[in-house]
């Protein structure tokens, strides 16, 4: 098999990540990394709470690698039209003529990964993996990009051994993780997976994939939460960016009750932005709240000296150090 | 319930005339289920209580040296604590203690007066009751500015001393500032973002021995006001930082000049209004401010922990 690329184009040389406080990722097993970072190598799950979640992770992923000449391979029995995240305003492509190009694989699951008699087969899953990697690199594209949904696999009647879908997965492991052109993203249903398999399933990667920040500058990124639902706000948070977080808090906002912050990379928050918070929560009832997560304690202090009672509308959400090895409500039940 | 806020000043000489002034005041409030505070020192505490039999049971008694911790804190907690008894259908009575800082450092102290002349602004329409014991024995400073910061006398007499609030404020402010140190550390600011601002400052601070959460509020109290004067003044816009004595003092210049009436953060916002430069008050020790033609300077000063003395070994 080859994982290589003969393409001489370097499209991800270079391409490491640290944090906006300028420290390296906290050696973890897990690397969490938006989208459009993940490059060939990485064999990435993302366990989604909402169809909007899996819509702008996968959209993203499909799309930027039609837009780059990179070939994406879909294992699923929707019709190409019926991808996630590809349908709505923020993506207009016309996928036929992807499809016909063959830019575009989609592969039902029948002939990708189902035996004869329609039950999960772990074996041919891989051998339809090699066999489009093969291909790819034969036609010259310099990456290939892998995505399957597993949730089926958890709501079948007599659905699979999770061991045979855990061999599955480290199988796919152990060809991406060292191939310079194959990159993959595993979905699940987290709503569908109970909570011990969710884990089990999850320790087969070594990448977990968020959607793409709203707002990134290197001093404050912004990233859409969808479980809670909100945003999570990395870095400083000044004057100098009042306008681009307004901005995205009255989207987030829009037509939700609640909206919770998570605070816990924010390094500094200035007071006109607890201004615009409170402004914000003017006239929200108590249960529409602004919840702000995971207030490091240097900020808690500065918000307490100036009063909760002068912020009426925000509420102290969950507290305690947040991204440990399972960030956010990825975290082990 | 009269919502007039009621402010008076006890010059006294003895403890016969404190306390024939003080206890039927604190057994008044407690006959009328006001929330009633008095703010002393454990000997007149002891007197107090004595005095006043079973009513000092519904007096809530209020070391004085904790109460006169930090004057911005101070005023802030008491318009809190008013509003809170006017809620309740009562009114907050206190009995203060200024014998506490009348001789502390001069700087404090012209805050401590400042917070006598704002209260008067600051909690008006709260219905709040507030009696100061000024004993003849004080500096002579002390108890003259303390019957121009009380509009009556403790028999409720308008007092003929007293003077405009913003007046008296304004006259705290009339002299220079101490000039900078000369190996005080500069930074020019020229760019909007205070990201780096913040890095130079946070720097600074530190190596100096400040607390991660006092830097932490240091910060967002230097933000604020270098914001204000980027948004607000003109340049040349500088930063100094330098330590004197226990504080860290961060200053920001520019050359713009405030506006006339500006209120420098001095009173709490209302309810549901913004706060700035009143918050930066509540996270430093002590805000300085002097403005005119020549430009403004704002100075911030952060006390940095009490070192524990160290034995000198004689051998």
């Amino acid at each position: 098999m080859r994982w290589a690329s003969n393409s001489s184009r370097a499209a991800y040389s270079g391409r490491t990540r640290t944090h906006v406080d300028g420290h390296d990722m906290e050696p973890t097993w897990f690397d969490k990394r938006p989208v459009g970072e993940v490059r060939p190598g990485d064999h990435a799950w993302l366990a989604y709470g909402t169809p909007e979640e899996r819509d702008r992770v996968i959209g993203a992923f499909v799309a930027d690698a039609l837009r780059t000449e990179e070939k994406v391979v879909y294992v699923t029995d929707a019709p190409p039209e019926r991808l996630p995240g590809l349908t709505g305003p923020r993506t207009r492509l016309d996928l036929c003529t992807y499809t016909a190009s063959g830019q575009l694989r989609v592969i039902p699951r029948s002939r990708a990964c189902l035996d004869g008699g329609g039950r999960f087969d772990p074996q041919r899953m891989l051998e339809t993996l090699n066999t489009e990697v093969e291909r790819a690199f034969d036609e010259g594209f310099r990456a290939v990009r892998l995505t399957t949904d597993h949730s089926w696999l958890m709501r079948e009647p007599g659905r699979p051994d999770l061991h045979r879908v855990l061999g599955c997965e480290h199988q796919v492991g152990d060809a991406v993780s060292p191939s310079t052109m194959a990159m993959a993203i595993c979905q699940v249903d987290r709503r569908l997976c109970p909570p011990d398999q969710l884990a089990a399933l999850r320790d087969t990667h070594e990448v977990l994939v968020e959607v793409n920040p709203e707002f990134d500058d290197g001093i404050l990124r912004i990233t859409r939460t969808f479980e809670p639902h909100g945003l999570r706000i990395e870095g400083e948070l000044d004057a100098a960016r009042h306008s681009v977080f307004a901005q995205q808090l009255s989207l987030v906002a829009h037509g939700r009750r609640r909206v919770h912050l998570d605070f816990s990379r924010l390094g500094f928050i200035d007071l006109g932005t607890l201004n615009l918070l409170a402004e914000h929560a003017t006239g929200l009832d108590e249960r529409d709240a602004l919840v702000l997560d995971n207030l490091p304690p240097d900020v808690e202090n500065v918000i307490e000296m100036v009063g909760w009672h002068r912020l009426p509308g925000l509420a102290r959400g969950r507290s305690g150090a947040a991204d440990g090895p399972f960030p956010g409500p990825e975290g082990v039940a | 319930m009269n919502d007039a806020f009621t402010h008076r000043v006890l010059s006294y000489r003895g403890m016969d005339e404190f306390l024939g002034a003080a206890v039927p005041f604190l057994s008044g409030g407690v006959a009328e289920g006001d929330h009633v505070v008095a703010v002393a020192k454990l000997a007149n505490r002891t007197l107090l209580q004595e005095a006043l039999g079973d009513a000092a049971e519904k007096v809530e008694f209020v070391d004085a040296v904790e109460w006169y911790d930090h004057p911005a804190r101070r005023l802030a907690d008491c318009l809190t604590d008013a509003e809170r008894a006017q809620r309740e259908g009562r009114r907050l009575r206190v009995l203060g203690d200024p014998g506490e800082w009348a001789r502390r450092d001069p700087a404090e102290v012209v805050e401590w007066q400042r917070i006598e002349a704002l209260s008067n602004v600051a909690l008006r329409g709260t219905g709040a009751f507030v009696l100061c014991p000024y004993a003849r024995s004080l500096p002579s400073g002390v108890v003259a500015a303390g019957r121009r910061t009380h509009p009556e006398t403790v028999a409720g007499a308008a007092n003929p001393s007293y003077v405009d609030p913003w007046e008296f404020s304004r006259r705290c402010d009339s002299g220079p500032l101490p000039e900078p140190p000369e190996d005080a550390e500069v930074m020019p600011i020229e760019t909007p973002d205070l990201y780096w601002l913040r890095m130079y400052v946070g720097y600074h601070a530190k190596a100096w021995g400040m607390p991660e959460d006092d830097v932490q509020r240091l910060l967002v109290a230097v933000t604020e006001v270098m914001t204000n004067a980027v948004r607000h003044g003109k340049p040349p816009y500088e930063l100094r930082m330098w330590v004197d004595g226990g504080d860290v003092v961060t200053e920001v210049t520019d050359g713009g000049r405030w506006a006339d009436g500006a209120s420098f953060g001095l009173l709490p916002p209302r309810p549901a209004g913004r706060f700035g430069l009143w918050a930066v008050r509540l996270l430093c020790s002590a805000l300085q401010i002097r403005t005119g033609d020549d430009g403004s300077t704002v100075r911030l000063r952060l006390r940095l922990p009490a070192v524990p003395a160290v034995p000198v070994n004689t051998g």
